[in-house]
């Protein structure tokens, strides 16, 4: 590899480091206490999946060129120059990692290896070994930004399709609203009507003054490994609230998203949000407990589990509010073992489900979610995280695990109508 | 003093304890000035106090209760290894100062069989950790996990353990012999009483001194950095 690429990447690291990507780096023991927290080693027992070897790799490179010791005794501490050999297993190690942060729950020095495997995409992307579907994926979410006088048009008008297919499914006129000043609330949900109907059936019960977004909350920006990809992709919405005046933005049913909105964006902004951010589920859960909605009790019979998706549970707090409204609306739940903070990833995070290249490790790593799943007798996965219900899907298509796999706030609306029929 | 007991036992006791001390505080000053990272990387749930914070940072370093639960054995090692090493360091603290109290509810001879047993049973427990980790690096994933750097970790504290052990079990001389040589480092005047000098059992203490300075020596540089590290990285996943 040519000096001038190893200066670029390792400029990368030094741009990026921090105090805590510095101590992340000079501390691990390797002890490989991690090794029984992560599901892709778990499942594969492939030394690359090792939590500590993903993050071994940058290390070597930070020996290399950010401590003195690594400069005079390099084969004392493994200290090295990035090379196509590094970079390939650089690769495969952090495209595939979910950045579930499991292996950070379970490490007693609480090592970051999510944090880690991030940084190591800002290298590889520098050294033109980005992942391409993520990459082109987080492109078109830019150019869609701006470019809104040629879609604008087409976005709202499928939203007034979505709308005549409420209407067609309940009987009434449930708007959709857009673009709308002074709402209390702007609604990021995903491509694809899934996400916006069971919202638009519960703000309108609610009486809720909310407008949807014009721009989906999925980021592959942050799965590609770029932050200032990232933060314009979120600034699309972001935008709009402050333009739109609005009291909080809420995120769908998405876990990447919601982190991204909520733990990321105003620390990449360099400013403070006039609003706040909120997870969907959230909500929801207040409108269930203040009454603002009505729901059946009993209007799912079948024995229901619950998902917590990593971003939004151990990276994200929220564990109670999604369980109380599944409580809500189904007679019997049953909680995976284990669950909330020590849930195991199901194997879709980190935009893994759009890289085909790694289909193989990602099934194979959903094993211990299977196994999870079975052990609850469950036929409903209510599962608040897009890429969690397609590998979820894929599992349940693989193993025969006879499951319905919904959003939880589809079963909301599914209560709610049949509290109206009662 | 022959050259090898001034080099191991009388001014390498000087440069190892010198470069430590500023070797880690060059390292806790790196990690100070380094800007922290902006973005929230805490772990939920989280204690929403500070003084949950600080409970829970001293719980997750010093207890690990995650790690503990999800690898129980080498846990077990750890905690056994360190807890058996601070153990030993604080009986180390009798060279500087005799327990007096101690000393006048066991009497001499009580004092020395306790120490001889505590001692003994912390050298025991602490070379059967460092043999363990020795074995555990050596086969499986850890041998592919593992660099040369954490080798010679395991060997410096084999070596110490070793001849620590050597000392405690084959040694004749008792703590009063140890003290007046420590004593004279204290003095910034290094030399072994009579007693010692004259006894093969210097030659174990050399060894044993020779590793400690440069387990000292090497710890700013290591990984052992941890030991302080931990506490920063571990109050991250609590932070705000």
């Amino acid at each position: 590899m040519e000096q001038q690429t190893i200066d670029t990447l390792v400029g990368v690291l030094d741009k990026r480091m921090n105090r805590q990507l510095k101590l992340y780096m000079d501390i691990c023991a390797r002890c490989a206490i991690c090794k029984d927290a992560c599901h892709q080693y778990v499942a594969t027992q492939d030394m690359k999946y090792l939590p500590a070897r993903r993050a071994e790799l940058i290390r070597e490179i930070y020996r290399k060129y950010f401590t003195k010791t690594g400069q005079f005794m390099p084969a004392l501490y493994e200290a090295r120059d990035p090379d196509e050999n590094l970079l390939d297993e650089l690769y495969d190690s952090t495209y595939a990692c979910t950045g579930c942060r499991r292996c950070t729950y379970y490490c007693p020095f609480s090592i970051d290896t999510g944090w880690i495997t991030a940084t190591a995409k800002g290298i590889l992307i520098a050294a033109g070994r980005g992942n391409e579907i993520l990459g082109e994926l987080a492109d078109a979410a830019l150019f869609k930004g701006d470019n809104m006088e040629m879609f604008g048009e087409i976005i709202a008008s499928g939203f007034a399709d979505i709308e005549a297919e409420l209407r067609e499914e309940t009987g009434r006129d449930i708007p959709i609203p857009v673009d709308k000043q002074g709402a209390d609330i702007l609604y990021v949900a995903l491509a694809g009507s899934h996400s916006i109907k069971p919202a638009a059936i519960i703000f309108e019960a609610a009486g809720a003054n909310w407008t949807l977004s014009m721009f989906e909350a999925a980021n592959y920006g942050f799965f590609y490994g770029d932050p200032e990809k990232s933060r314009l992709i979120a600034k699309r919405y972001m935008d709009e609230a402050l333009r739109l005046g609005v009291k909080e933005v809420v995120i769908t049913e998405c876990g990447h998203a919601y982190r991204v909105a909520e733990m990321f964006y105003e620390a990449w902004a360099k400013e403070k949000m006039p609003f706040k951010v909120r997870h969907i589920l959230e909500v929801i859960d207040e409108y269930i407990k203040d009454g603002s909605i009505t729901v059946d009790p009993g209007a799912i019979g079948e024995k229901v589990t619950y998902h917590d998706p990593c971003q939004i549970g151990r990276n994200g707090g929220i564990y109670e509010q999604p369980r109380d409204i599944v409580k809500a609306v189904a007679g019997d739940f049953v909680d995976m073992t284990p669950n909330r903070e020590k849930q195991w990833c199901c194997g879709g995070g980190g935009g893994i489900v759009a890289m085909e290249e790694f289909d193989a490790v990602r099934l194979k790593s959903g094993a211990k979610k299977v196994e999870q799943i079975r052990a609850t007798g469950a036929t409903v996965l209510a599962c608040p995280c897009e890429n969690c219900r397609l590998q979820i899907a894929e599992l349940n298509e693989v193993h025969d695990l006879g499951l319905r796999i919904v959003p939880v706030m589809e079963l909301v609306a599914e209560a709610m109508a049949s509290a109206a029929r009662v | 003093m022959d050259w090898f007991s001034y080099l191991a036992s009388g001014v390498g006791v000087y440069v190892s304890i010198a470069v430590f001390t500023l070797g880690m505080a060059w390292r806790i000053y790196e990690w100070s000035r380094t800007p922290r990272s902006t973005v929230r990387l805490a772990l939920y749930p989280k204690p929403k106090t500070g003084l949950g914070r600080f409970g829970k940072l001293l719980k997750d370093t010093l207890l690990a209760p995650q790690s503990v639960a999800i690898a129980t054995g080498v846990m077990l090692a750890a905690f056994a290894f360190h807890f058996a090493a601070l153990a030993a360091f604080v009986g180390h603290l009798r060279l500087v100062h005799e327990f007096t109290p101690l000393v006048a509810l066991l009497g001499e001879d009580g004092m020395n069989a306790f120490a001889g047993l505590s001692g003994g049973i912390a050298g025991i427990v602490m070379l059967v950790a460092v043999l363990y980790w020795i074995v555990r690096r050596t086969y499986g994933a850890y041998r592919k996990l593992s660099t040369p750097e954490d080798y010679l970790l395991l060997a410096l504290l084999l070596g110490i353990v070793v001849m620590g052990d050597h000392l405690r079990f084959v040694g004749e001389l008792h703590a009063s012999t140890y003290q007046v040589w420590f004593a004279s480092l204290m003095a910034f005047k290094p030399a072994f009483p009579p007693e010692l000098a004259a006894s093969s059992t210097r030659l174990a203490l050399n060894w044993h001194m020779l590793f400690v300075d440069a387990f000292l020596i090497y710890f700013p540089f290591s990984k052992m950095t941890h030991a302080v590290g931990a506490f920063a990285t571990n109050l991250v996943r609590s932070s705000e």
